[in-house]
């Protein structure tokens, strides 16, 4: 096995370095402040707007925003655009129904939320299924594409570099949890947004600053064999499968745990909305700016770029970095390739370890401390699972990637995990803050039906299940390839199934707690500061009359 | 030990007229805005993929109509975002902020902590060291 390619990027190994050492000095900053669970989940609940924003940005944009994104413009146009404004209009969601009062119940994870005013065990349990689901496709995927993504730029070895990522990954989380987490997902927001606006300042400049005189180079830009168009339909073809997409990118995102974690970070409800705030800022800019570099590829680099470009597409923007630094084997070009590598290595390092986070909130503030010692255990106990939580998260995907090895089918899950996310966690979180009569049954029905319903039905779709013709999924009527469309649905019925069938009584005090306190912040969980170690205590149960 | 949560009357809270109206006026607005940016998402979404032709159509010299309704979403986007936060500043942090003096001006919990209950994070905690 070859550790090291022959084409291995000098500037590109040398700047993946810097730009791994501050984020090992971060780390150790933040180690030397790790005082306890509320450093450890929530950073001290230290963190202001603007950081939090910042850090929503670095939390949300994955690889797969960057260059995937920008590949998808270039290979096929409008469309790729389509998964930009799904990924933005989220924030929506996030904000009008979820981050305020999200800050305002909770205390690390989102089963604090459910288990507020539901039977703790059983709640916790649904929470912490539907966290898991979602943190373990997600960051499989994440993980494969790292492995990928870094031998095609870097030139180092699928297995090494997927070890690089992981290990980095969890020093992070495991000497600076999620204090060091945030800050590697600020430094990587601000070194994106610049690497993005300069490539799209580089392009503009190319088309005299007119960014119609880009869309019409890029549309000349192609021959009989292209698939790229300014209009829709060349790479979601189907409606009710773009609908499905559409509608599961929008309520997904406000049922991803790792990016509701980010809420408990901040000191009050006010912080929250306007880190939603300063996010959508980043995060639409940051759209706009990817479709000049999606089709600033095409008009420059042309359909001749395109089999250069990889498998999606994936290569298009280091590619035309590169073209824009003055081309392959100039000084300027290997310069601006290496930095679009470390930035891509960067953005895949911060979403990685946000995922690693919230699933062992799940493992070891949820299961272990709530459900097994019910919540007798020492804050030091709790911190500690965690790190052995992170750590055992970690190394199982660390391992499937790298037994999985680069060609593992990884295109359908992050579909699933933002299906999961839109179908079990984001209608048993809605519920439980809004519905009064929501119950256990209700919460633990819902999650399970979102939960089964979208991994079987994306086990079922064409592209997992290739019938023996290869064409269509498993059944010859369902062709779907996202499950939103029904399997969201299907986790608000199981919710309320659950909830109409269970004869289960008095919640209703704990629900006017939980709705007095999500509005006003009467009572939620306090802001702190950094060094202090106050022992904030676990939350009393107000007793059921 | 009893603590100050157990001590506070959430179910008079919930039914004073200064929670329902915060609770009133709060989704005054995220209800019509949650409606209406759904509707203009999948309105979007739904043009692009029956609609394809038309989306495809040039506004002026290759600028297509989808990427002008791409760039409404956008602008709707940041609007209500501004928007809610404005409302949230003006409207419903001094409600809020009321309904917490309310609630611990009564004596139903212990003494509001120095910086008074002006924010929306109330002093009804115990571990209210800053």
């Amino acid at each position: 096995m070859t550790i090291i390619a022959a084409d291995v990027n000098v500037e590109a190994l040398v700047i993946f370095s810097i730009v791994l050492a501050i984020t090992l000095v971060v780390t150790y900053w933040a180690s030397k402040r790790m005082t306890g669970a509320t450093v450890f989940w929530a950073a001290g609940r230290s963190i202001s707007g603007v950081q939090n924003g910042l850090a929503i940005s670095g939390d949300y944009l994955s690889a797969a925003s960057f260059l995937g994104i920008a590949g998808l413009i270039f290979i096929f146009g409008f469309d790729g655009f389509l998964y930009s404004v799904g990924f933005l209009v989220a924030f929506l969601t996030v904000m009008f129904l979820l981050a305020e009062r999200m800050r305002n119940a909770g205390k690390y994870t989102i089963a604090d939320v459910l288990s507020f005013r539901l039977r703790e065990r059983p709640a916790r349990c649904a929470a912490a299924l539907g966290t898991l689901s979602v943190a373990a496709f997600y960051l499989i995927a994440q993980m494969v594409g790292a492995g990928v993504l870094i031998q095609a730029l870097v030139g180092i070895d699928f297995s090494l570099a997927v070890l690089i990522t992981g290990v980095m990954m969890l020093c992070y989380v495991i000497f600076g949890g999620m204090l060091a987490t945030t800050w590697v997902q600020i430094i990587k927001a601000v070194l994106l947004m610049i690497a993005i606006t300069v490539m799209s300042l580089f392009v503009l400049e190319r088309v005299g600053f007119n960014p119609i005189e880009l869309f019409n180079r890029a549309a000349d830009n192609v021959t009989d064999e292209s698939t790229f168009s300014l209009g829709p339909g060349t790479f979601l073809a189907s409606p009710i499968d773009t609908l499905s997409l559409g509608v599961a990118l929008v309520l997904g995102t406000a049922g991803l745990p790792h990016i509701l974690m980010r809420f408990f970070t901040v000191p009050d409800a006010k912080a929250a909305r306007s880190s939603v705030v300063w996010a959508i800022f980043i995060i639409g800019t940051f759209y706009v700016l990817t479709t000049f570099v999606g089709f600033g590829a095409r008009a420059l680099l042309g359909q001749g770029g395109v089999e250069a470009a990889g498998s999606g597409g994936n290569l298009a923007a280091p590619n035309l970095a590169q073209f824009l630094g003055g081309g392959e084997g100039t000084f300027g070009g290997d310069l601006f390739l290496a930095v679009v590598a470390a930035v891509a290595f960067a953005t895949i390092l911060a979403v990685v370890a946000g995922l690693v986070l919230s699933a062992s909130g799940a493992v070891a503030h949820d299961i272990w401390s709530n459900v097994i010692r019910k919540g007798r255990d020492s804050e030091h106990e709790e911190v500690l699972v965690a790190r052995i939580a992170a750590a055992s998260i970690g190394a199982i995907a660390i391992a499937i990637a790298i037994i999985g090895g680069p060609g593992l089918n990884v295109s359908f899950m992050v579909g699933l995990a933002f299906a999961v996310a839109a179908s079990a966690n984001f209608p048993a979180l809605l519920l439980a803050l809004s519905w009064k009569r929501f119950n256990t049954a209700g919460a633990v029905t819902g999650v399970l039906f979102g939960v089964l319903s979208s991994i079987i039905l994306v086990i079922i779709s064409p592209k997992v299940w290739p019938g023996p013709d290869a064409e269509g999924g498993l059944l010859s009527f369902y062709d779907l390839a996202n499950p939103g469309i029904i399997s969201i649905p299907l986790g608000f019925i199981g919710c309320w199934l659950g909830t109409m069938l269970s004869t289960e009584r008095g919640n209703e005090r704990n629900f006017s707690e939980l709705h007095v306190r999500s509005e006003t912040g009467l009572g939620s969980e306090k802001a702190g500061i950094l060094v202090e170690a106050a022992r904030p205590e676990k939350r009393a149960q107000v007793p059921v009359p | 030990m009893s603590t100050p949560e157990q001590r506070v009357d959430w179910d008079a809270i919930e039914q004073s007229p200064e929670f329902k109206e915060l609770v009133a006026a709060r989704r005054r607005f995220v209800l019509p805005a949650t409606i209406f940016f759904l509707a203009w998402y999948i309105g979007f979404i739904l043009l692009a993929g029956y609609a394809p032709d038309f989306m495809a159509e040039s506004v002026y010299e290759g600028l297509t109509v989808g990427y002008c309704l791409a760039l409404t979403q956008f602008v709707m986007v940041f609007t209500l975002g501004y928007l809610y936060l404005r409302r949230s500043d003006k409207v419903y942090d001094p409600l809020a902020a009321r309904v917490v003096q309310q609630a611990t001006g009564h004596g139903a919990v212990p003494p509001p902590s120095p910086d008074g209950a002006t924010g929306p994070t109330g002093p009804a905690e115990p571990e209210a060291s800053r």
